[in-house]
């Protein structure tokens, strides 16, 4: 828990961070920082002398991260990825919850705004529940928006979610994904560089969107504005020298503007998960799609769906359209929303054609 | 030397008696009131010393004591003049007191000596027990909406002494000139569109469900709103008098006959805590929601107004009725009204997230503040979306208010002999039993239970809201078709709204 306690220090930087990793085993390193000792250089005396008042910080780090299940990596040690280890700029010290290995699997990134459209949403779902059937481990950020939309797809299909957040791992940000937090641990893998109890800061996502690009294979974006969170993490795959894809949105959507951009760029665009098989130079297996694992529409529902295909519409329009009452439109709408085939956000209701 | 009069005062939203002493006596000459007065009773002096003198009455240069018997509590209002002005002559024995004893006494003096109109002699007659009620002529078929053939009209002090003491028989007061207050309630028929508004609207009349309209500027929120009264079933005498006498308390104009239309607040959303839930000195006036009582309570821009209102509110919607408590008094008012509230879905206010320019934040803090304890004591949460073309063209006239009034009608009148309440205030334990559920419509429940879109609290708002949805279409088992309508009409702002 050395390396963890190194982590945790405070006014620790990235650099200092890597450089004491660098210099020998944690656990050595720790107990000469703790003596009194500048074991690297470069480093101001009020640092050292408030590192050298952390005597307790290894022993308080292992029992939080004994409490919340997180076990603790460094560059250096056995049990480090091996995804990792060559990376531009890897991670010192990694905290994980959750089984390294899935780290094996081929791993698709799925990314974008908090902001999403219900479209978005729904496709980034879509992406990452096939992208799972056919084997694939999603790699996002459980942001809210697009990011957490992929991880619940790949819950659904049973794939392996791999989280990277740039919180504590005991710490949920934002609070209301704290189901997926868990299930992403249990069913996959949850990541981050910043040691049990540290707070989601903004200087740390861009940090974050690193360690995120570094373990995507190939990077999709959903739905990004220009200038987007999402678009870090795009220049981090682009040094890295990976794919990144984007989805093409309509040209009306402010959120689109940046996915949109990346395409004029020259970037694949993502209509479909064999676009990403085919880019991973995998053997499009064809028809991998799951299979909808919805309950067919059934009488008027199929009319009303076929009403809502195109464009989102209102109760009103529909029953102008469909020639039901408002009460029998609320009720069938109301079936077609729990069967999963039709969503409605502020009165609008829009279709959710696979 | 000695005269004790029967009058009225204001208390909270209704009128409560008094009895005025009188004393003279020896001792430096000089004029008191005691009893807890406030500013216009101390005022009243000055009022009734020369409005007696006015009246070619002696003004005893002795020590005179006013006591507004009840010591208790603190007495408001210039009503008390007449009764101090009457005990005056009493205790002179101008006046034999046998016969203003058969009397309780309630108007404001003019200077000199006329009887001027009051302010809220409705409640204030209504106070007296049993005995007949002197006030101004101007105000009698005021007072008689309180207490009918009781109320005796004067227009001065000089014509009452004429009558008290001489036996002269009371005028005849005017006839009423039947200025009904123009009823003009909007009717539904003007509204286009909007659907599934109406029938929240509906839903919200016939189960006296409180009910959340979320949508952009310009969908017409607040014109389905105004329409809510015409759909509730017109006030019984009992209730319309009782509203008579809590607009009479505030200081408004009350209408001859009183209105039997149900009220409608709709205060602004810079209103204070006190003038929405009552107090205020010296008599604890009664506020909007006591004025909505058997009506309906408007708030416009809900997230506008000041959160210490917003939880004001809770209390009073959940017992329906407010306990105002000073120092000096407390007062019990009457709420009981439906709550229709509007708000734009966040602050930008564009309908579709695709549009919304709002991040993430700024959402989840405009919706703070409408969320919490008191968004869940909306029973009905809908999105209303500007009408269309289509439905601003369309040709087919919409429902008309009297139409749905009549199934309103119906439905409450199902849900009070089922259960003696309208359904909104079912109690849970017994909500079995009077709202059954098929089989189908359990399992519509279940599912929305298990994957988190329903909360225990929740569930038996839906059951509630689906009672009424059923109760309106006539059906005694609430089925499935009901329990999804009723879910339909709780989808705006729900707690993952703007986070997705």
């Amino acid at each position: 828990m050395s390396a963890a306690a190194l982590a945790a220090l405070p006014l620790q930087t990235l650099s200092r961070l890597r450089r004491l990793v660098g210099s020998g085993d944690p656990e050595d390193t720790f107990a000469r920082i703790i003596g009194g000792e500048r074991v690297i250089e470069g480093v101001d005396d009020a640092v050292w002398r408030a590192w050298q008042t952390c005597g307790g910080l290894d022993r308080i780090m292992a029992e939080r991260c004994g409490d919340s299940g997180i076990s603790v990596t460094w560059w250096g040690a056995d049990s480090y990825p091996a995804e990792l280890v060559e990376d531009l700029q890897p991670p010192p010290v990694l905290f994980c919850r959750g089984d390294l290995s899935v780290l094996r699997a081929r791993r698709v990134g799925i990314i974008g705004t908090r902001t999403a459209t219900l479209a978005g949403r729904n496709f980034a779902r879509r992406l990452g529940r096939d992208l799972s059937v056919s084997g694939h481990a999603i790699v996002s950020g459980l942001a809210r928006g697009i990011d957490i939309h992929a991880h619940r797809g790949a819950i659904e299909a049973g794939g392996t979610p791999i989280g990277v957040v740039a919180c504590g791992l005991d710490v949920v940000y934002p609070p209301e994904h704290a189901r997926e937090w868990e299930e992403v641990a249990d069913t996959g893998l949850l990541l981050s560089e910043e040691p049990p109890g540290a707070p989601p800061e903004i200087h740390k996502f861009p940090q974050c969107n690193r360690i995120l690009a570094a373990l995507s294979e190939v990077l999709v974006v959903v739905e990004s504005r220009h200038r987007g969170g999402s678009m870090s993490t795009v220049r981090e795959s682009m040094k890295r020298g990976r794919t990144v894809m984007a989805v093409p949105g309509s040209p009306h959507v402010a959120v689109c503007d940046g996915t949109n951009g990346l395409l004029k760029d020259g970037c694949a665009p993502v209509t479909a998960a064999e676009d990403v098989e085919t880019a991973l130079s995998l053997e499009s297996r064809g028809s991998v799609s799951a299979p909808d694992p919805r309950v067919r529409p059934e009488g008027t529902e199929t009319t009303v769906l076929r009403a809502l295909a195109g464009r989102p519409r209102t109760v009103d329009e529909l029953v102008l359209s469909c020639g039901l009452s408002v009460f029998d439109a609320g009720v069938v709408l109301g079936r077609l929303e729990m069967k999963g085939w039709a969503a409605e956000s502020n009165g609008w209701w829009e279709a959710l054609m696979h | 030397m000695y005269a004790a009069i029967k009058s009225a005062t204001h208390h909270g939203a209704f009128g409560a008696p008094v009895v005025v002493e009188i004393h003279i006596g020896n001792g430096l000459p000089g004029f008191t009131v005691v009893g807890q007065p406030d500013e216009a009773c101390r005022e009243s002096r000055d009022r009734v010393r020369a409005a007696l003198l006015c009246s070619g009455h002696e003004w005893p240069n002795r020590r005179i004591t006013v006591n507004l018997a009840g010591v208790g509590e603190r007495k408001g209002g210039s009503a008390v003049d007449l009764a101090i002005a009457v005990g005056v002559l009493v205790a002179q024995g101008v006046v034999p007191p046998e016969t203003t004893d058969r009397f309780a006494f309630i108007g404001e003096l003019g200077l000199d000596g006329s009887l001027r109109s009051t302010q809220g002699i409705a409640p204030l007659a209504h106070a007296t027990d049993g005995t007949s009620v002197v006030v101004p002529m101007s105000n009698i078929h005021e007072a008689r909406l309180a207490v009918a053939d009781r109320a005796r009209g004067v227009e001065s002090l000089a014509q009452l002494v004429e009558i008290m003491k001489d036996g002269v028989p009371f005028p005849d007061p005017p006839t009423a000139s039947s200025v009904l207050a123009h009823e003009l309630v909007p009717d539904l028929s003007d509204v286009r569109g909007q659907g599934p508004a109406r029938l929240a609207l509906e839903v919200a009349a016939a189960g006296h469900h409180h009910m959340l309209m979320v949508g952009p500027p310009g969908s017409g929120k607040s014109m389905l709103a105004r329409r809510l009264p015409g759909l509730l079933p017109r006030l019984d005498p009992a209730s319309a008098l009782e509203c008579a006498l809590i607009l009479g308390a505030a200081g408004f104009p009350v209408s001859v006959p009183p209105s039997s239309l149900p009220p409608f607040r709709a205060p602004h959303h810079s209103a204070t805590l006190v003038s929405v839930v009552g107090g205020g000195a010296p008599n604890l006036r009664p506020g909007e929601i006591t004025l909505a009582h058997n009506g309906v309570l408007f708030l416009d821009e809900l997230s506008e107004f000041a959160p210490t209102v917003l939880d004001g509110l809770r209390q009073p919607l959940e017992e329906r009725v407010v306990h105002i408590a000073r120092a000096r008094m407390a007062a019990t008012m009457p709420s009981d009204f439906v709550l229709v509230a509007a708000t734009n879905p966040c602050p930008c206010s564009d309908e579709r997230i695709s549009g919304c320019t709002c991040t993430p934040q700024q959402r989840m803090r405009f919706l703070r503040r409408v969320s919490g304890p008191l968004l869940d004591r909306f029973d009905i949460r809908v999105s209303v979306t500007r009408p269309g073309t289509q439905e601003l063209m369309n040709e087919t006239p919409a429902e008309t208010s009297a139409a749905v009034a009549a199934r309103v009608a119906r439905a409450r009148e199902t849900a009070l002999q089922r259960q003696g309440v309208l359904n909104s205030a079912i109690a849970a334990s017994v909500i079995d039993d009077v709202a059954p559920l098929t089989e189908a419509a359990r399992s519509v429940l279940v599912r929305q239970l298990e994957n988190g879109a329903l909360t225990a609290r929740g569930y038996h708002r839906v059951r509630r809201v689906a009672r009424t949805v059923a109760d309106l279409r006539g059906a005694g088992t609430v089925d499935a078709d009901h329990v999804l309508c009723a879910l339909g009409m709780r989808r705006a702002i729900d707690a993952r709204m703007g986070l997705q």
